[in-house]
């Protein structure tokens, strides 16, 4: 596990990816290949609690896009919660929340992935 | 599908102008300046897909930066670098003040951050570098990659925006730092400073400027100065004249009372002004003099004004250790006053004492001695020491002179009330003497010591009540002065001297008599000393017969020396009724001898007051013109519109004694008024109608009784 994934866990079959840092290239690639290696496990649903991470870049953003873009492949979905108003405000601009769903809390991203 | 993610252009540019936007908005919202850094160095990775970044930031009064801000960098491979303004790459930007995109060479201290590219950008304070930004190899897909000249621009925008907020918390910090340094300045004074604005209100204090107002900061601040000095208008009006007239005001020795306290301050009211030079309040400065004045009173107590106030500039005459200078020392005894005190209750004699001892220092001081010591009834006085003049031998003949002039007056008071008059000798020394602070540093005294002073303090017991006796060396400084005269006496030996001592007597002329004073003092006395009891004899009466024999002698053309005399035997005649009544006219007349021999009044004068006095007992028997005029001074009222009032204060008087029936005192009347007679031509043309008219009111009612 990188610097940049904090933890790992599950709820009601759903992983949860903890990060802390910069969502950039590195942060990107840290949480790609987690997601990676679950779905290869099975799984198909991924919430990400962004609550350490202040800045992302359009580059962590274009990984997160390739990660929605396999889940779409196996009708898996990809969440986020406790998001930084500027991280918000980017995944918005940079259209990820057509794709994958903003929430405010863990209790309500696991109940409405 | 795939197509629909993919990130274009436009999306950059939005994301980038929207965290431009974000930028401006939030930057005014920093307060501290790491925080501000940090949140723009964050950013600006973000936006331009930086992998790292690091602001560096100027050091105050210093060419070199420090770490302000760093982001997804590992710090400690920078530690010790020295990051010049005039050197290398932030030479350049210092100099090109524009963003530039740099490949990080081999020999670039930003080499030891591993990075390959860098993009970096000026903080500037007008023309001034005051930091930079470098953002550190571009992030993409395919790995890491020069910046662009867009993301140049977009982080030069950036670091414009960043520049004009680190310079406004900059300049707000150093506004903050002014105030802290001014508050601390201010709290520190011991002068009370405070502040009002245009309303008037007082927006700073110091603390001493609490302590003489003596209210809580609280109760002070946003206040009109109205309002707490409230019962001070003095103060008050100087600063509305400041303000009104935008002057510098300035008072000294102004009493102060707020709330209890009395302080007394020198004031100093300015207008404050700003750099336009436009008024925006005032500033009040107080000095508090409380404990100078403390300091100069005690000192008061022992020198002159003029001696404290060279202390006070001169702080090195406070020093222990002597030094041999010539002074001129005075000591004055009172003669007899052992014995006088023996008859005299212990709290009469310090009132004595203290009385005299005021009257004296005073002089004293008039002519800038320095009282050394008290001793007993005995005063120890130095001139010369520790400052000398050319005046000072003068000045203690004119000391011991005026002390003697105005013992005589002060004597008036006491022979008036009955008292035994002070008498003191003077005996005065000029020589060398050690002088300087004898003591310990917990209790020292300014004196002086040696032969010089012993020999002072001989003469003093060799001369008699009333005498002035000096040295042949106080003599020979003074004699070219015109106003002094002596006379030799017989050389006189001296304990301690093996030849007798040459000596002089300075004679002085006896001050003249104060009528004036004596009138004053005699009212007192008979005011404290009349019997209550008397409803017609009393001070109202006395005071009747001074205006009546003062009028009645004016008339009369008599001389203004002697009417003075009138008015004195006036003010005396009924002073026997303090002892004895029924022979008051006996009584005052050995009174008035008394204390009119005692005062050396002249012998022929006494006898004329003592036989004005006798010339008032009834029947009236005046031999001479005066005593026409006391006499009918005293039965003015017979013919006056106040008859009535009077001829009933009598009989209360006389029921004292005897009660009498209506008839019996309409028959006293009747007999008195026709056997009296008016003396002076002034008395009969002014009276005699109107005693007629009460003459036969009275010889009416009795034939209707």
């Amino acid at each position: 596990m990188s610097d940049f994934i904090t933890s790992i866990k599950e709820n009601n079959s759903i992983v949860i990816i903890e990060t802390n840092g910069y969502l950039n290239n590195v942060g990107g690639e840290a949480v790609s290949a987690v997601v990676y290696e679950k779905m290869a496990q099975g799984q198909t649903k991924f919430l990400i609690n962004m609550a350490g991470t202040k800045i992302v870049n359009s580059i962590g953003v274009s990984i997160l896009i390739e990660i929605i873009e396999k889940l779409q492949e196996v009708n898996g979905k990809i969440g986020y919660y406790n998001l930084a108003p500027i991280v918000a405000k980017t995944f918005n601009i940079m259209g990820l929340t057509k794709y994958s769903t903003v929430h405010e809390t863990e209790e309500a991203a696991v109940n409405e992935l | 599908m795939a197509s629909d993610f993919n990130i274009n252009d436009l999306q950059l540019k939005y994301l980038e102008l929207e965290t431009l936007l974000d930028i401006t908005n939030e930057l005014n919202s920093f307060d501290q300046i790491s925080v501000l850094l940090q949140e723009i160095l964050v950013k600006s990775c973000g936006v331009l897909n930086a992998s790292s970044g690091l602001i560096l930031i100027e050091d105050d009064n210093s060419d070199v930066l420090h770490i302000g801000a760093d982001f997804n960098i590992d710090i400690s491979v920078l530690k010790g670098l020295i990051f010049n303004k005039r050197k290398g790459i932030i030479s350049e930007i210092n100099e090109s003040r524009k963003a530039l995109n740099i490949k990080i060479e081999d020999d670039s201290f930003l080499s030891k951050t591993q990075c390959k590219f860098g993009l970096i950008a000026p903080f500037l304070d007008k023309k001034n570098l005051v930091g930079v930004i470098i953002l550190f190899d571009k992030e993409s897909r395919q790995g890491l990659s020069p910046f662009h000249d867009s993301d140049a621009n977009m982080l030069s925008a950036i670091a414009t925006q960043a520049s004009v907020a680190y310079n406004n918390i900059k300049l707000i910090e150093n506004i903050k730092e002014a105030k802290t340094f001014n508050d601390n300045v201010m709290q520190s004074i011991v002068t009370g400073v405070f502040t009002t604005n245009l309303m008037g209100e007082i927006n700073h204090i110091n603390r001493a400027a609490i302590a003489i107002i003596n209210l809580d900061k609280e109760n002070v601040l946003g206040n009109h100065y109205e309002y707490v000095f409230e019962s001070n208008e003095f103060i008050t009006q100087l600063i509305t004249k400041c303000e009104l007239e935008s002057v510098t005001i300035s008072e000294s020795q102004i009493l102060l009372e707020c709330n209890g306290k009395s302080t007394t301050v020198n004031i100093s009211v300015s207008p404050l002004m700003n750099d336009a030079n436009e008024p925006i309040g005032s500033v009040v400065a107080m000095e508090d003099l409380s404990n100078l004045d403390k300091l100069k009173s005690t000192f008061k107590k022992y020198v002159s004004k003029q001696i404290v106030d060279q202390l006070l500039e001169n702080d090195e005459m406070l020093n222990l250790g002597g030094q041999e200078q010539e002074a001129t020392i005075l000591f004055s005894d009172i003669r007899g006053f052992t014995s006088m005190s023996e008859t005299m209750a212990p709290n009469e004699v310090v009132e004595t004492l203290n009385d005299y001892f005021n009257l004296m220092i005073e002089i004293i001081f008039k002519y800038n001695g320095t009282l050394d010591k008290i001793i007993g009834d005995a005063l120890m006085v130095i001139y010369g020491a520790p400052n000398s003049t050319e005046q000072d031998t003068e000045n203690s003949v004119l000391t011991a002179i005026e002390m003697q002039e105005k013992l005589i007056q002060f004597n008036q008071d006491r022979i008036i009330n009955l008292k035994q008059p002070i008498k003191i000798g003077i005996g005065i020394n000029r020589g060398k003497v050690i002088s300087g602070n004898i003591g310990s540093k917990q209790q020292m005294n300014f004196t002086v010591i040696g032969d010089s002073v012993n020999l002072a303090s001989r003469l003093c017991s060799v001369a008699a009540a009333d005498e002035i006796i000096v040295s042949d060396a106080v003599w020979k400084k003074v004699k070219h002065l015109k106003s002094f005269k002596s006379k030799k006496l017989t050389p006189v030996k001296v304990k301690g001297k093996v030849k007798p001592i040459e000596i002089k007597e300075i004679q002085y002329n006896r001050p003249e008599f104060q009528y004036e004073l004596a009138y004053e003092k005699i009212e007192q006395f008979l005011l404290l000393n009349l019997p209550q009891q008397y409803t017609y004899h009393t001070i109202e009466h006395i005071r009747d017969v001074v205006i009546q024999s003062e009028r009645i002698a004016k008339k009369e053309k008599i001389e203004k020396s002697v009417i003075q005399d009138i008015k004195l035997a006036a003010w005396l005649h009924d002073v026997g009724y303090i002892w004895e009544p029924q022979r008051h006219e006996a009584r005052g007349a050995e009174y008035a001898t008394a204390i009119l021999n005692e005062m050396k009044f002249p012998k022929s004068k006494i006898s004329l007051i003592t036989g004005m006095i006798m010339a008032t007992k009834i029947p009236q028997s005046p031999k001479n013109h005066y005593e026409q005029i006391i006499c009918d001074a005293d039965l003015d009222y017979l013919g006056r519109a106040d008859y009535d009032t009077n001829s009933n204060n009598l009989l209360q008087e006389i029921e004292l004694v005897k009660k009498l029936t209506p008839k019996e005192w309409l028959q006293i009347q009747e007999k008195f008024l026709k056997a009296h007679i008016y003396f002076t031509t002034t008395s009969q043309k002014l009276r005699n109608q109107n005693k007629n008219k009460v003459l036969n009111k009275i010889q009416q009612q009795l034939k209707n009784n």
